[in-house]
């Protein structure tokens, strides 16, 4: 996502990253992947919670397709997860936020390699940014 | 197994139509600084992706 940042600011969105820790661990994972977009974190995963994502069964973590899936992205993107920080089994997902508070697009992770394409993203950023 | 604090039965997600359970809420950026989540969305739409952890 951090890649196709342009394309999103194009776009006319703000793009932002949440991740689970405390600001030093966020200030870190930003130098570390050289990420130019503002990370803002939540210790307490109050705002995973309340977006309505879920924690990760050991399956929905290390099943072989999962496993598979996340070797495959590695290999396509070139980068290798480190360390994990954080809660290890809560997952993530996509919320695309208009100014009147609606949701016209979320992409909630069912398990740990569920991610949802840039452009599929990007273009839900787009219509939400034309209306 | 479970000491990853992974959960013991498979849950689902709850989607919702508006970001009022978020809006109110103040995290910290990367800097420390407050920040009010509905803010990010007040004058344009905004994109937020949750990591599932950072690296």
């Amino acid at each position: 996502m951090n890649r196709d940042r342009k394309k999103f600011e194009d776009a006319g969105v703000r793009l932002v990253l949440i991740g689970q820790g405390t600001p030093r661990l966020a200030a870190d994972f930003r130098r570390r992947f050289k990420i130019a977009l503002p990370v803002i974190t939540d210790d307490s995963r109050i705002s995973y919670k309340n977006a309505g994502m879920k924690k990760a069964t050991v399956g929905e973590l290390f099943g072989p397709t999962v496993v598979a899936k996340g070797i495959v992205r590695g290999v396509r993107s070139g980068l290798v997860q480190g360390k994990t920080q954080g809660h290890p089994a809560q997952l993530g997902g996509v919320l695309v936020v208009k100014p009147d508070g609606t949701i016209p697009y979320q992409h909630l992770a069912k398990d740990a390699s569920d991610t949802p394409p840039n452009e599929e993203v990007l273009a839900a950023a787009r219509e939400a940014a034309s209306g | 197994m479970f000491g990853l604090g992974a959960a013991r039965a498979r849950e689902e997600t709850h989607p919702h139509e508006r970001a009022d359970a978020l809006a109110d809420l103040v995290l910290k950026d990367h800097e420390g600084l407050d920040v009010r989540v509905g803010d990010l969305w007040q004058d344009r739409p905004a994109v937020l992706v949750f990591l599932r952890h950072y690296g």
